[in-house]
């Protein structure tokens, strides 16, 4: 069995970390590049939306490289995400590919089928040593959003411009060549340590930028066109919403604490939305506000064209501006969409929050020079 | 107190339910008018940008009761089957509503939830029909009622009628000479909504064909027809699409399949592939897809529904005297 998994940030160092120490071949996608979308777009069906046709891009690279089985997660609506591995199925099978899929629904739709389903990737491996295994993937799972958060704060005050982003692709080139979570576990600390020895600027202030809107769009940077870097670069700290550590923290962990803050978070959005409504959404409004209370300069919604979740997100967030005076802007990224045109908005957007900076003046004006 | 009703989404479903109910408990309703231009054009100006034709359609028909009535009627389906949702776009309606549109009369939301249990669902009408009138025994009364005008509505919509004509046209249509079938498929609120469909039942219908839409489907054939797929499909309406198309593809109902779809629908997206995939591997009925946003015109619509049935006709007269020679002139 050679196993794949799609893309998704930094989602592969932990499955690989998982699928080494279960000892099952896996073979890791090439990157997401123009070439995968390529694929992906002229395979899928019209109106999918994004990451769909990402994941059949990433597919069809790996079958290229001898994958014969996928792991997906899944979920159980309304979000389409849920319906993602029968539509791929169906799609890689007209194409000719006798492909397995092997789904991880969450477990309340059945314990036994989520049990069998890891037995089938697991094999003869003793439930201790499974147990051990996804224990360690989510450390790394941890550890690599902590080094990428290291990254968000030093590429907004870096002294060097552009040193941030070429160690952290040092660690990327680096750390595909290892093989089990000790290994890459390694890699990220050491990284980590590289990482916080950059050097900064003195008396920078950089504005900060929240990030909300869909969890895909978000976390994949090829998606977002690397909008953390773009931002970095123009000296603005981001501040990520949505990270893969908090929906393992969520969802997978039994951290009762993580969870009632995440529940706290949530409760905010009570004026607006108060309930799930599939997707992010709810997430969406609820840290918008948070953002907002933590007096941040400005947030950022990105989602997927035809998203149907953020839609509704998206029509209530001009409330929470109205209420919070925090400005928001909403930015729709397809296979269509332009990086040129898509950079000038976020020069635009960042243009604003300076000047509204400078004339509220509540703070200091910032020397990052932009 | 007059209560108004977007003639939007699930209005084609439950509007006698609606009705029923809601004059039972005393209380006068007012239905926005037709599609219309405006209406189109207000709800395009008072949505966001990303939503579908629907969702705009629905703000369109809201904007159009302000200032006519006292309260108007948002529901909020979030699940009509249990273990079931309808969109999420359908779950967040009153919040989308109430950001969107200013100067808004008080707003009659309707909870109706069966994802855990249908019982949920029916407690919904109860605690609006106790908001309006008080009582719960008089709401319940009220629901008990309207539900049996309801089910006789469904009972008319499985004998072959569609909502349209049972709602607005009133008139019989003549069901005698037709050349042949053509199946329907789509969304309630686009397939009966006259503006944004293009009247394409009227219009086939006219060319000589008789219709059958999703509604006209029995529930458990639907069922049966889902249940080829690997995973439970989730969405009721993606249900009802995908079951009663391969219904009518099983059962050789049809003469050809038209898909009725509006841009960027997310459901579809999902429903038309697997329902076109179906189709060719096994059936291989003519099949077209078309789609509607707020931009279509008639005569590129006309053009392409006047050839899908010149195919099939096509089709019916020269099927059997076909070339023999190259392997795939009909495309298989």
């Amino acid at each position: 069995m050679k196993v794949t998994f799609p893309h998704m940030g930094q989602v592969y160092l932990a499955a690989k970390g998982l699928l080494d120490d279960l000892g099952v071949e896996v073979i890791i996608p090439p990157p997401i590049t123009k070439k995968t979308l390529e694929i992906g777009t002229r395979l899928s069906p019209e109106m999918a939306c994004l990451p769909l046709k990402i994941n059949i891009g990433n597919y069809i690279e790996s079958i290229q490289r001898g994958t014969d089985t996928i792991l997906l997660s899944g979920s159980c609506g309304p979000c389409r995400f849920g319906y993602y591995g029968v539509v791929q199925k169906e799609i890689l099978n007209d194409l000719g590919y006798d492909i397995d899929i092997i789904i991880f629904d969450p477990p309340d739709t059945g314990y036994r089928e989520f049990i069998q389903r890891i037995k089938r990737v697991a094999g003869r491996n003793s439930w201790l040593n499974v147990a051990r295994a996804f224990k360690k993937a989510s450390i790394i799972v941890e550890e690599a959003d902590e080094l990428l958060e290291i990254g968000l704060k030093k590429r907004a005050r870096e002294a060097n411009s552009g040193e941030t982003d070429s160690r952290l692709y040092a660690f990327e080139r680096e750390v595909i060549k290892c093989y089990g979570s000790y290994e890459i576990l390694e890699t990220i600390r050491k990284y980590k340590g590289i990482l916080e020895s950059i050097e900064e600027k003195t008396g920078v202030f950089p504005l900060k930028v929240g990030l909300v809107g869909e969890i895909y769009t978000l976390i994949e940077p090829f998606v977002n066109l690397n909008i953390e870097k773009k931002l970095g670069r123009l000296g603005v700290e981001v501040y990520r919403s949505l990270t893969l550590n908090e929906w393992v923290k969520i969802h997978l962990s039994l951290d009762m604490g993580y969870r009632l803050h995440h529940r706290r978070i949530l409760k905010k959005a009570e004026p607006y939305l108060g309930l799930c409504v599939g997707g992010h959404a709810w997430q969406t409004v609820a840290n918008s506000i948070h953002f907002s209370q933590n007096k941040l300069d400005g947030i950022i919604q990105v989602m997927p064209f035809g998203c149907m979740p953020e839609i509704v997100a998206e029509s209530i967030l001009p409330r929470v501006y109205e209420d919070y005076g925090v400005p928001i802007m909403t930015l729709v990224v397809d296979e269509m969409t332009g990086e040129a045109g898509y950079f000038t908005r976020l020069e635009a957007f960042i243009d604003l929050l300076e000047q509204r900076r400078n004339r509220t003046g509540e703070k200091k004006p910032s020397l990052s020079g932009g | 107190m007059k209560i108004g009703i977007p003639k939007a989404l699930m209005y084609y479903t439950y509007y006698p339910l609606w009705k029923y109910f809601f004059e039972i408990l005393r209380c006068e309703t007012l239905v926005s008018r037709n599609t219309s231009k405006l209406i189109l054009d207000n709800g395009v100006m008072n949505c966001v940008d990303d939503a579908c034709l629907p969702v705009k359609l629905f703000h369109g028909h809201v904007v159009d009761l302000l200032g006519e009535v006292d309260i108007i009627f948002v529901p909020r389906l979030t699940s009509i089957n249990p273990g079931e949702f309808i969109c999420p776009k359908f779950i967040g309606l009153p919040e989308m509503i109430k950001s969107s549109i200013r100067g808004l009369p008080d707003v009659l939301v309707l909870d109706y939830n069966a994802h855990k249990n249908i019982k949920n669902a029916y407690m919904a009408y109860i605690d609006t029909g106790k908001r309006l009138t008080g009582s719960s025994s008089v709401a319940l009364k009220a629901f008990n009622l309207a539900c049996s005008k309801q089910r006789e509505y469904d009972r008319l919509l499985k004998q072959g009628k569609t909502p349209l004509d049972i709602l607005e046209l009133k008139r019989e249509h003549n069901a005698g000479n037709y050349k042949g079938v053509v199946g329907l498929i789509g969304h309630p609120y686009l397939l009966y909504d006259q503006y944004v469909s293009m009247q394409i039942i009227s219009k086939l219908r006219n060319m000589g064909y008789r219709v059958v839409v999703p509604e006209n489907i029995e529930d458990a054939c639907i069922q049966r027809a889902c249940e080829r797929l690997p995973k439970k499909l989730f969405w009721s309406y993606g249900k009802k699409l995908l079951g009663s198309g391969l219904t009518m593809l099983e059962k050789r109902m049809v003469d050809g399949i038209i898909l009725l779809s509006s841009f960027a629908c997310g459901i579809d997206s999902f429903i038309i592939e697997l329902l076109h995939r179906y189709n060719q591997r096994q059936y291989k009925i003519p099949y077209t897809l078309i789609t509607v946003d707020e931009h279509t015109g008639h005569a590129g619509f006309n053009t392409r529904l006047e050839a899908f049935i010149d195919m099939i006709e096509w089709r019916r007269a020269h099927e059997g005297h076909l070339s023999p020679y190259g392997a795939s002139v009909s495309g298989g």
